[in-house]
């Protein structure tokens, strides 16, 4: 161990004093530093082999993990949260939400337009917008989490409302185009280049894509049922419906399924598993065959592309805290919910609020833990990410086709990367912001997640760069910076059995005038769900509240 | 022992066809004809060995040091020649002399490498076997060279990096002399240190050689280049030849001084001369100021803004003489202000309105110039068009690329603005198309500037009208989620260079 520990730190010597020889050595950049016609960027352009040299030998890279909601979670978990009476503020308000991520947001916003303004929203973080938060620097802004929104279908009212609301959605009908992913959307690294689009079907022997066809035609006849409808509450899912037959899909993993159907095709199981780790953070193994088709059948196939910004959903999130002003309290975590007669009494270390109805829009596991007097009646399996925001100071190598919105390696362990700078509208310098996906598939929740506490972020760095250097070997000489963000419980996860989960928790209320606001309701995370489960709560609220 | 001495002798013949074939398929690459290159440069070649190894017999002491000498020499020479022939080509007018110097020099050095080695076996072996292994043994080498040429070198390496890889091995059979022959050299450390100096420089080469080919191919110009600048956005060359001034962005051709007139007259009069009242102007692009000399030719515009995202463009065109007297002088005329910023940017982040615009950007060959073609850009360019304003806009040719253009006039229709696509003869170009796009109907002028070179109040009507071979063809307009434009135009001009 010792000895170890020696070789690496004489190691490091060895690299530093080499890094310091190749910075000393350029008598160009000397010389111009001399003549004073150096800048910043004449002396990084002055003589690449040798700074190029003293990269390779350790170039920095700072970053580090960013605040994350454990700490906190994990103090309300054990009842070490600080329960500070002395500076307790009181106040009165008709609704509380609890939770600030789209469902909590949405559920705000739908009581305004009912008329109901009297409301506060109670968040645990320091911003609002649970998954769907950004960052910022001073190259872009980013997401940390959901990064965009498929184009909704014309039936999706509240999607569209919010969307015409926030000006992307014109009264024609049209969507802002500067709002809709850029061409070049997507493309897959494999065999060795980049190829334009996500279908790993370059080279593909003609086997597979039978397969392909087969697959292609089974997706169809899936959409053509009408069960995969996004969201999901609009779907005729009660038993005995027209959608009955794909029932069957909900008993079985995806990955039975694609055996039971002869689906071998390499390619093609890839593409699935990318498609349940993208949505569903879940492999074949986890995730429910229902579910896998639908992310494949519930959308149109000949949409517009995506509609995304720079900062991601934190774009929603940005018009939705600003309509709601002061009504969002943050870092307020509620510790408790407790009856005062017929009104709820709703605690968080620095303040009380007294209300009619409580709408509850945190993940259903944490309910129990604030009211012990809950007990959700279903498990929700909750997958651990992490995501990524990496930084460039220049462009890094590549091969074949163009930087692209989103980049996806075939074979990684990840889902790639989606360049934050892709919807500036100038022509893009070096710099850049990319988002680095990672779904935890391969380690099931409770240990994933003591995995995930455990693992230092300079083995998260090392991994990102093995990952990204596969399709670009001099990413380490181009990366500045490496944040990174973990979370523990990303998102329910559609294991099989997922309808019927979702029907015992549509007839199940916690307690009376509670109401709660989550996409843990439908079993995945969508934007969709999370707004109209918010909607549904807020008219329900409304519904108590008027009468 | 044996075996190294005719490996030796098979490695430095291998080495000498190579140089002789270099020379060959470049000069058939560069000029052409390559049965006279071929011929000639073999026949230089040949007579160049024969003169070697008649200079032979004037090295009488020191044939070990000499030998390793001219490896050194022929695998430095030889390794660098392909590089040096190239930008000879590029960068200087005297190729041929070049050429032929160089294939002689190289040639004196081969023919003097197997009649010293053959001095150095005479000791070792009788005579006929020397005579008899030695050709033997470089016979070998010439075919195996001969083979690995085409199949391997040429296809893997490239021309430039073959010929400093065999320079690298003339070097190494250098250095393994001065151990091969250790008895007959007793000071040996100079050549050792001489050689592995000279790999050094050809390790260099070898490294860079990708870039320094690029470097070499990018300047490979018709004319001779007059100034080459790399800009933080592109590569600018400037060519003369004779009073013909041409100006490549990125190796495209931009403009020709001999039938530049006709481009920028045809960009600029059509729309301007029929708007008596602007006084506005805003050009997007066109950092050479030709385009705002033609709009300088009206005495009632007050303002011309320029908007071009390369700074090292604007000021090049701004100070250079030969420039200057191009675009006289527009640059620096008090009505013109110079932005250097990406358009789109520019316009998204300003107020201001013009009551003509003129849009004068490279063709959609990539993404990042292909959003200066969609719908959301036009909208954009719209709102700071005045209500009986126009847009001019440079849009590629109707001929070669006649999808390309007749989607640009899609997507200004798409932007919700009429469009009067016409379109002229630039010689150094061919058939040209622009469009002029504006809110309200469009007449042609009744009057022109004075002293315009192609264009009359005639002629302008007639540019509207489109032969059958470029008329409108069905097409979809340019989006920044869809980028067809840049499709189709790689599609097309794809098909005319095939």
């Amino acid at each position: 161990m010792s000895d170890n520990s020696g070789r690496s730190s004489r190691r490091e010597f060895l690299v530093r004093a080499a890094a310091g020889l190749a910075v000393a050595l350029p008598a160009a950049v000397i010389a111009r530093n001399a003549l004073g016609a150096a800048t910043n960027t004449s002396t990084e352009t002055g003589a690449p082999a040798l700074i190029g040299l003293s990269r390779k030998g350790g170039r920095p890279i700072s970053g580090g993990f960013v605040e994350d909601d454990a700490a906190v979670g994990h103090a309300l978990r054990d009842g070490r949260i600080s329960r500070n009476a002395s500076k307790r503020e009181q106040c009165r308000a008709r609704v509380v939400i609890v939770g600030g991520g789209m469902g909590g947001l949405s559920a705000g916003w739908r009581l305004d337009a009912l008329g109901m303004r009297d409301w506060l929203l109670l968040e645990l973080a320091s911003d609002a917008g649970g998954n769907s938060r950004g960052g910022a620097n001073a190259i872009t802004r980013y997401p940390w989490g959901a990064h965009y929104l498929p184009v909704p279908a014309p039936d999706a009212t509240h999607v569209r409302t919010l969307l015409h609301e926030a000006g992307v959605l014109a009264d024609d009908g049209t969507f802002d185009e500067r709002t809709l992913c850029h061409s070049p959307q997507e493309r897959l690294w494999q065999h060795g280049r980049w190829n334009e689009g996500l279908e790993p079907l370059d080279a593909a022997p003609a086997a597979e894509r039978r397969q392909w066809e087969r697959f292609g035609a089974q997706v169809e006849a899936w959409r053509a049922t009408g069960a995969f409808r996004v969201p999901l509450a609009g779907a005729p899912h009660e038993v005995g419906g027209p959608a009955a037959g794909t029932f069957a899909l909900d008993n079985i993993s995806a990955r039975a399924w694609l055996d039971a159907n002869g689906y071998s095709a390499p390619t093609l199981r890839w593409w699935v598993e990318y498609a349940t780790r993208d949505d569903y953070g879940g492999s074949l193994d986890q995730v429910s065959a229902w579910a896998a088709a639908h992310y494949f059948a519930a959308r149109d196939p000949e949409e517009e592309g995506p509609l995304t910004w720079p900062e991601g959903n934190a774009f929603l999130v940005r018009h939705l805290t600003g309509r709601a002003g002061d009504r969002i309290v943050t870092s307020a975590p509620a510790y408790a919910i407790e009856r005062v007669g017929p009104r709820w009494r709703v605690r968080t270390p620095r303040l009380d609020v007294e209300c009619d109805v409580v709408i509850w829009s945190a993940p259903l596991f944490v309910l129990p833990r604030v009211m012990p007097s809950v007990s959700v009646p279903v498990q929700t399996d909750y997958a651990p990410w992490v995501v990524a925001n990496i930084t460039l100071d220049r462009r890094p190598a590549e091969h074949g086709a163009p930087l692209a919105w989103d980049n996806v390696i075939y074979g990684s362990d990840s889902l790639g990367y989606v360049s934050a700078t892709h919807q500036y509208l100038g022509r893009p310098g070096p710099e850049s912001v990319w988002t680095w996906y990672h779904a935890i598939v391969d380690r099931s929740g409770p240990g994933a997640r003591r995995w995930l506490g455990a693992r230092p972020w300079s083995e998260w760095r090392d991994h990102i760069l093995a990952d990204l250097s596969r399709a670009h070997p001099d990413i380490a000489e181009c990366v500045t910076r490496i944040d990174v963000k973990r979370w523990g419980h990303a998102m329910a996860r559609p294991v099989p059995g997922l309808l019927a989960r979702n029907r015992t928790l549509s007839q199940w209320s916690p307690a009376p005038r509670m109401f709660v606001a989550h996409a843990d309701l439908s079993g995945f995370s969508l934007f969709e769900e999370a707004q109209w489960h918010g909607v549904q709560a807020a008219e329900s609220a409304a519904r108590v509240l008027g009468g | 022992m044996n075996a190294a001495l005719f490996a030796t002798v098979c490695l430095i013949a291998a080495c000498g066809l190579i140089y002789e074939l270099v020379a060959g398929a470049l000069a058939s690459y560069l000029l052409g004809d390559s049965v006279t290159q071929f011929s000639t440069i073999i026949g230089t070649y040949l007579f160049a060995m024969g003169i070697g190894s008649w200079l032979s017999r004037f090295i009488v002491r020191g044939v070990v040091v000499r030998f390793v000498l001219i490896e050194l020499l022929v695998g430095i020479v030889g390794g660098f020649s392909a590089l040096i022939l190239f930008l000879a080509f590029t960068w200087t007018d005297a190729f041929r002399p070049v050429l032929y110097g160089l294939v002689t020099l190289i040639g004196i050095l081969v023919g003097l490498e197997i009649p010293l080695l053959m001095r150095i076996m005479r000791e070792r072996f009788s005579f006929k076997d020397v005579v008899a292994n030695v050709l033997t043994f470089d016979y070998i080498g010439a075919l195996a060279a001969s083979l690995l040429f085409p199949l391997l070198l040429v296809p893997r390496l490239g021309l430039i990096r073959s010929a400093l890889l065999f320079g690298l091995i003339n070097v190494v059979v250098g250095f393994w002399s001065t151990w091969l022959f250790r008895h007959e050299l007793p000071q040996r450390r100079t050549l050792q240190v001489m050689a592995v100096l000279s790999a050094l420089v050809l390790g260099a080469g070898l490294w860079k050689g990708q870039a320094i080919t690029t470097f070499a191919e990018e300047g490979m110009y018709a004319d001779p280049v007059i100034l080459a600048k790399d800009t933080r956005y592109q590569r600018i060359i400037l060519t003369n030849w004779k009073d013909d001034l041409r100006l490549f962005l990125n190796g495209h051709l931009q403009f020709a001084s001999r039938d530049e007139y006709r481009y920028h007259e045809a960009l600029v009069h059509p729309g301007l001369a029929a708007l008596p009242l602007a006084k506005r102007v805003l050009v997007l692009g066109g950092g050479d100021g030709l385009a705002v000399r033609e709009i300088l030719k009206y005495s009632q515009v007050e303002t011309v803004t320029l908007v071009d995202l390369d700074e090292g463009m604007t000021t090049l065109f701004a100070s250079h003489n030969r420039l200057l007297a191009l675009n006289d002088s527009a640059l620096l005329d008090p009505r013109v202000r110079v932005v250097n910023a990406d358009a789109f940017v520019w316009l998204d982040q300003h107020e201001g309105m013009f009551d003509f615009i003129v849009i004068d950007f490279p063709d959609p060959s990539n993404y990042h110039v292909g959003k200066l073609y969609t719908s959301a850009f036009y909208r954009l360019v719209r709102q700071h068009l005045a209500d009986d304003g126009f847009l001019a806009v440079q849009s590629t040719s109707p001929l070669f690329a006649r999808k390309s253009y007749w989607s640009i006039v899609a997507t200004l229709q798409g932007a919700g603005l009429r469009t009067y696509p016409y379109h002229v003869y630039v010689p150094s170009f061919g058939e040209w198309g622009f469009v002029l796009a504006g809110a309200v109907p469009y007449q042609p002028p009744h009057s022109l500037p004075e002293g315009l070179r192609f264009l009359t109040v005639r002629a302008i009507p007639a540019l509207f009208d489109f032969p059958v071979d470029m008329s409108a063809v069905p097409v979809e307009p340019n989006r920044l989620n869809n980028q067809v434009l840049v499709r189709y135009y790689e599609q097309e001009w794809e098909a005319i260079n095939r």
